[in-house]
């Protein structure tokens, strides 16, 4: 369907006829398309938020209704680039099966029937079930979790400032291991410098499939206009692959193996930036010494990587530096030592010195915003639910670990939690193991959810409070520290078309009711006008309002932190090779690798992957993005498909410890014979989300594992048996 | 009721302080807030409120972030609880549960302080 059939069928409602209790359009101002005063046309600057990546825009609109979704050229991030999602972003503001109204449940959870309510009647609905929780259990017996938006900030402090020390944000299931190992490594995470980089080692990072961001198109630069060399591990012949010089097929969970006898060669040789480890470096002789058990051939066993190809890719790599990275990539922990394994990452980048250089890893600039500074609350009393200080003492606090959280309060220990607030999240759909998630919703007392669509997870809550869509809204001034930083301004497009609210407007009006108004004492225009005041220019307010982004010219710049007097943001003031701070906290100071799990005969590792049509599990949903790939199924190499009488096309069980889901088989030799690979974002339960609801979701056949030292959720530990059916 | 306390707080300053400064100068700050054992939120509220408006880049006082020390050195700086090179209590400008929280926020991002980074904020 294109857009314009889109649009059309959107304005009569045919679209999405079949779904549950389908509301008309109608705002609660009047009619949602701005018939009246609304100028024949305007372009508007603002920010999408169709994933993370948080690219400029600008709308055409006319007579107040959302056109078109053009790239901004102003921002050097986004590249004058809006890629397919960011199209789509005009059918999230037209989808049929939005949540046009706040909803209260009436049927059992996850039976879809629900009330249509005032916004008065669900806060209320909503304050008095929190309080009740929290005279029974106390603040701490409240679960809030999130996902990062510009917003999110909002409703972490109401979760604070009512006295519950249980935010869980998404990173444990994201970037937890590369940020805590790059953490401890350098002081902070650099962006890599992709664009000018002569050598680029990625493993299982398929950034020119999975995920379109500047990385991806400076890749594109960087492996065809200036030949720089791209080495690619990945158990699947992706598309990066395809356009790789080099792809190993490597054995999953092995990489660390890889990196590590790289670093054994480099040293071995003297391949390595002597002065820079000497001026920048803390821990080189214990890391030579530690790495010299890590040979080539012995990784070649592991990796089932040649040694003589190890050898190359590390001298390779050693002369090309420090325009030579090994890219962290955007990707979840897959091992439960993938931090291990993302340490040997950084420590092999700092040996050969692509640290703060053109073509290398370059400390993230900032651009500094202004403040509102508003009534700070006290600390919760009680420690969190799940015990980060005991089981993931260098873990960021605020963030929470995911699945070691979600076993806690399934055990009720170290005490109850009975109601769970989630906001711009899918827990139910998003993360490992989903018959647990649930059994915890189940045993919630409470289940408030904010989104603007019928998530997995806003199918089972009890409220639904329906958040205005980022294209409706007027959200904080964000900045975006990286190599080229930049300041973006996400504001209101078109008046919102429905009964709809942003997030700052929900919390206060829980707040209110929960007498913590004090707390959330401004608007967000007030907000906004802080935060501008300190960019370099006269009425910055005003230039975003027109521009919708702010760059300074003098980025990017190299070697800031290259003076001999600079002091990292490390324990030992150098780059950590070796870490006392690991050490201290009762891990190896350096990477050690431990094998994975074997895997047993007749079964499959599960690898999985994202599409850049799609964000995690979300815009499944949305015609023009679902059409490219309405539904995943199970890659299966011909080899065992033979063995197990499966051609592509038919329908196949999948079963794990954990779960069981069916999907269509894709037999291919695009992957290793030990292994099966489905997309994330399918096998939806909410019937709201119908386009989606096709092939299997993974989240119901991962099983619980995580990472021993940043926690993140370890994908690819699951063994699946599979069969025809 | 919170903000009017909080702004009751503000104006019972003055007062209180003559009383708490006496204590403060018999014992240690750092001995007795256990270092980190403030409110961190408060202390950046306070940190921001009342030393951001000199210390910052341009003004008289020069840029201040918690990065500019170690944790070791906020401790010490606190103990002495001295500021304008030492011609003046801190207490001037905080009560004491003020800086052990203003304390608290310096010491947790301090420039070697563990801070693991997050995706978004």
């Amino acid at each position: 369907m294109n857009r314009r059939g889109f649009l059309k069928l959107a304005a009569t409602g045919a679209v999405g006829a079949s779904i549950v209790e389908l509301e008309s359009c109608k705002s609660p101002q009047g009619n949602a398309a701005g018939k009246n005063a609304a100028p024949d046309r305007v372009e508007i600057a603002s920010t999408c938020d169709m994933c993370l990546n948080k690219c400029s825009l600008i709308a055409v609109v006319e007579k107040g209704v959302v056109k078109k979704l053009n790239p901004n050229p102003l921002n050097p991030k986004s590249r004058g680039m809006l890629c397919a999602r960011g199209n789509a972003g005009i059918q999230q503001l037209h989808d049929p099966a939005r949540i046009k109204r706040p909803m209260i449940r009436t049927g059992e959870r996850g039976e879809g029937r629900w009330k249509s309510v005032s916004w008065d009647e669900a806060l209320d609905y909503t304050a008095q079930k929190l309080a009740a929780v929290k005279d029974k259990y106390g603040p701490e017996g409240t679960l809030w979790s999130s996902s990062e938006g510009f917003q999110e900030e909002f409703f972490r402090n109401l979760s604070q400032a009512f006295g519950s020390p249980n935010t869980v944000r998404h990173p444990t299931l994201c970037l937890a291991s590369v940020n805590l190992a790059y953490s401890l490594t350098y002081g902070t995470v650099p962006g890599f410098d992709v664009q000018n980089a002569r050598y680029i080692i990625m493993s299982g990072a398929n950034r020119l499939e999975s995920f379109i961001t500047p990385d991806t198109m400076a890749l594109v630069d960087a492996t065809t206009a200036r030949k720089a060399k791209l080495v690619y591990l990945d158990p699947r012949f992706t598309k990066t692959a395809s356009k790789a010089d080099e792809w190993f097929p490597i054995r999953p969970g092995t990489d660390a193996a890889f990196i590590l006898a790289m670093l054994n060669v480099i040293i071995s040789e003297n391949r390595y930036n002597k002065d820079f480890v000497s001026t920048y470096c803390y821990g080189f002789e214990q890391l030579a010494e530690h790495v010299k058990q890590y040979s080539p051939d012995w990784a070649a066993e592991e990796t089932q990587i040649p040694a003589k190809d190890i050898q190359h890719i590390a001298r390779e790599f050693a002369d090309a530096a420090p325009r030579a990275i090994y890219y962290a990539g955007r990707r979840s922990s897959w091992s439960t030592d993938d931090f291990a394994m993302r340490r040997a990452q950084a420590i092999l980048n700092a040996i050969v010195g692509s640290w703060d250089r053109l073509g290398g890893m370059v400390p993230a600039a900032k651009i500094e915003l202004g403040e509102l500074l508003y009534l700070p609350w006290d600390d919760p009393k009680a420690s969190r639910v799940d015990e980060l200080d005991k089981n993931f003492p260098l873990a960021a606090k605020n963030d929470g670990v995911y699945l070691k959280l979600r076993e806690n309060v399934l055990a009720g220990k170290p005490y109850p939690i009975k109601a769970w607030m989630v906001y711009k999240q899918d827990p139910v759909n998003g993360i490992p193991e989903q018959e647990k998630t649930l059994q915890m919703l189940r045993q919630m007392d409470f289940v408030a959810v904010i989104d603007v669509q019928m998530s997995d997870t806003a199918w089972y809550a009890d409220v639904i409070l329906p958040e205005s869509t980022y294209l409706e809204r007027l959200d904080p001034i964000e900045m975006q520290a990286g190599i080229r930083p930049v300041v973006l301004l996400r504001q209101p497009v078109v008046k919102p078309l429905h009964d709809t609210k942003p997030c700052l407007e929900i919390v206060q009006g829980l707040a209110k009711r929960l007498g913590l108004s004090d707390y959330f004492d401004y608007t967000m225009e007030k907000w906004v006008a802080e935060q501008a005041k300190t960019l370099p220019m006269e009425l910055p307010l005003e230039y975003l309002k027109k521009h919708g982004v702010y760059s300074p010219p003098e980025f990017p710049k190299y070697g800031m932190t290259l003076t001999h007097d600079h002091r990292f943001i490390t324990k030992s003031g150098k780059i950590d090779l070796y870490s006392e701070r690991l050490k201290d906290a009762g891990y190896d100071p350096l990477p050690v690798y431990h094998a994975p799990s074997k895997i047993p005969d007749g079964q499959f590792r599960v690898v999985l992957g994202r599409h850049a049509f799609y964000t995690h599990a979300n815009n499944t949903n949305y015609p023009w993005l679902n059409s490219f790939s309405p539904e995943n199924t199970l890659w299966l190499h011909p080899k065992p498909a033979h063995t197990l009488g499966i051609s592509s096309g038919d329908t196949v069980e999948v079963a794990s410890s954990v779960g069981v889901i069916k999907l269509k088989a894709t037999v291919t030799p695009k992957i290793r014979p030990d292994c099966v690979f489905l997309q994330h974002g399918f096998g939806k339960r909410s019937s709201w989300q119908r386009l989606a609801t096709s092939g299997g979701s993974d989240a119901e056949i991962l099983e619980t594992a995580w990472d021993k030292v940043s926690g993140g959720a370890a994908m690819h530990e699951t063994m699946v048996k599979v069969r025809r059916v | 009721m919170v903000r009017k306390t909080f702004h009751k707080l503000r104006e019972l300053l003055p007062a209180a302080l003559l009383v708490l400064i006496a204590s403060f100068l018999l014992i240690p700050l750092a001995a007795r807030s256990a270092g980190q054992k403030g409110n961190e939120a408060k202390g950046k509220f306070y940190f921001k409120q009342t030393c951001k408006p000199c210390h910052v880049k341009g003004e008289k006082g020069g840029e201040v972030t918690p990065l500019v020390k170690t944790q070791a050195q906020w401790e010490s700086y606190f103990a002495k609880g001295k500021h304008m090179k030492g011609t003046e209590p801190l207490t001037k400008y905080m009560t004491p549960e003020q800086l052990t929280d203003a304390l608290t926020f310096l010491y947790n991002h301090a420039v070697d302080s563990p801070q693991p980074e997050t995706c978004g904020k």
